[in-house]
């Protein structure tokens, strides 16, 4: 018989591992295996090819300015403007990306074809992100003529980290300057609320747990007919309480939420295209995808007397999240010789989203009609984040209340080996 | 016999609810009904719990939402 002396082994750290033990080993089959997918193309690990001549990589400076990043390679260059790093935050508004072909002296190249792919960050299942589907993924593969040698998008970025952003410039003519390829990082720092809500809760955390450990480790005196302590018996009731009032709160709230959502619905249902538009619009793209995965996205436009292709229209592109009216993506650029104009999205947020792409005219363009917006709802499907790396969150979580505890326990036990000290 | 047997089934009970009333276990289920509390709200998938908390869990390091 297996007799376990109480005083010296401590079980709730053997349980809490076992526990988590038997849950590590459950695959994570409730998330879509997300590999990083590279066009063969693309390759971030792609070494920068450098002449004698070539500069080195300047550093993103931190401050009010505008950043500038360049890296040198032959005779083209690419140079990348962002926002200053203290006015960007992840899952916010849509960060501005502008990608600028020049030669050696700076001089901006034009006629360009320019193929931007952006990568967020690397998985940190040890320090998780709110997108965990999203880390280690393409967010963006966009390939555009830049007729001034300059592509510029405006994207959310939706978590912390170094995104990788992979540019491929060639001349549209083939032989104008020379192709290159590059790999520039951008670096966006974490919500500084997200700390504060953290140390809100550890601090709670660490409450909670030094007041059980206080009543746990009082004298455990139980009175005839008793089948507990008194003071056991209220704190494991209090927090049953605590517990009972959480998920009715957040029961409650999801029923208001719910009947709220369903209002929001309508609106957006009932927005549809033009019946009859000044073009033939139609859509190249997927009508619904899920999160980690990149998504088709496109448009043809052609005569709706002739059926011919209609090129160097003006297309401004823009992605909206419906659930919260978030802008997401936006970029302005033009249909190819094809009519088309094609790219491949990710959306980083499990609710219905909207492209809408406004058509106009070319400056200058020979054949005017009015501008019009066509408009495509892609339905996103999300995916529950990893189980291991949420148990490894709530296993941090759970150590503050431990930590918290013992305090408490230790704190309650000194106090009485000094009053029984003192009695004596 | 009688009496042997419900002294030790006395004996047995007496194990058990001193078991039970030890520190290591009670703090072992406070911490398993606080953890369970903390999946509840941060980390269930569960839609009414996921909608609900959806801001908070976004806005909180470490907690993975999508």
């Amino acid at each position: 018989m297996l007799t376990l002396r109480f005083g010296r082994v401590g079980l709730s750290p053997a349980l809490l591992a076992i526990f988590l033990g038997v849950f590590s080993s459950v695959s994570d089959s409730w998330a879509t295996p997300n590999h990083q997918k590279l066009p063969s193309s693309v390759n971030p690990q792609t070494e920068i090819r450098t002449d004698v001549n070539a500069g080195k990589s300047l550093v993103p400076a931190s401050g009010n300015s505008p950043q500038l990043v360049t890296a040198s390679l032959g005779k083209a260059r690419v140079k990348l403007t962002t926002p200053p790093i203290n006015q960007v935050l992840p899952n916010d508004k849509p960060v501005s990306l502008a990608v600028q072909a020049v030669d050696q002296q700076g001089k901006p190249l034009t006629n360009a074809k320019i193929q931007l792919a952006i990568f967020t960050p690397s998985k940190t299942p040890w320090f998780s992100t709110d997108f965990p589907i999203v880390e280690g993924t393409q967010l963006l593969n966009l390939e555009a003529i830049a007729l001034s040698g300059k592509l510029q998008v405006q994207q959310v970025l939706p978590i912390r980290g170094n995104y990788q952003l992979i540019v491929d410039v060639q001349p549209l003519d083939g032989k104008s300057f020379q192709a290159t390829r590059q790999v520039l990082k951008f670096s966006v720092p974490e919500n500084p609320v997200k700390y504060r809500n953290f140390a809100i809760l550890a601090v709670i955390l660490l409450c909670a747990g030094g007041c059980g450990g206080w009543v746990i480790g009082g004298k455990q005196v139980i009175q005839p007919g008793e089948i507990a302590p008194q003071q056991v018996r209220l704190l494991l009731s209090g927090v049953i309480i605590i517990a009972i009032a959480s998920l009715l709160v957040v029961n409650i709230s999801a029923e208001f939420a719910e009947s709220h959502q369903h209002q929001h619905q309508a609106p957006h249902n009932q927005a549809k295209n033009q019946l009859s538009l000044p073009l033939n619009v139609q859509w190249l793209g997927d009508d619904s995808t899920h999160v980690g995965q990149l998504a088709v996205m496109g448009v043809k436009l052609t005569d709706p007397k002739t059926g011919i292709a209609v090129k160097d229209v003006d297309l401004k592109i823009k992605a909206i999240q419906l659930e919260h009216d978030q802008t997401v993506f936006v970029y302005q650029g033009l249909s190819d010789v094809n009519g088309k104009l094609i790219w491949q999205q990710q959306f980083f947020d499990g609710a219905s989203h909207q492209v809408e792409v406004e058509v106009s005219p070319k400056a200058g363009a020979i054949n005017k009609f009015p501008p019009f917006t066509f408009f495509k709802e892609i339905e996103v499907e999300g995916i529950a984040p990893p189980l291991m790396g949420r148990f490894i969150s709530l296993g941090y979580f759970t150590a503050i209340l431990v930590v918290g505890l013992l305090l408490g326990l230790w704190l309650r036990r000194d106090r009485i080996f000094r009053a029984s000290a003192s009695c004596r | 016999m009688r009496t042997a047997s419900i002294n030790s089934a006395g004996a047995f009970r007496k194990q058990v609810v001193d078991f039970t009333l030890s520190v290591p276990v009670q703090a072992t289920l406070y911490t398993s009904l606080c953890a369970l509390t903390l999946w509840t709200l941060y980390f269930s998938s569960y839609p009414p719990a996921h909608n609900s908390l959806h801001e908070v869990r976004h806005h909180t390091l470490m907690v993975g939402c999508h």
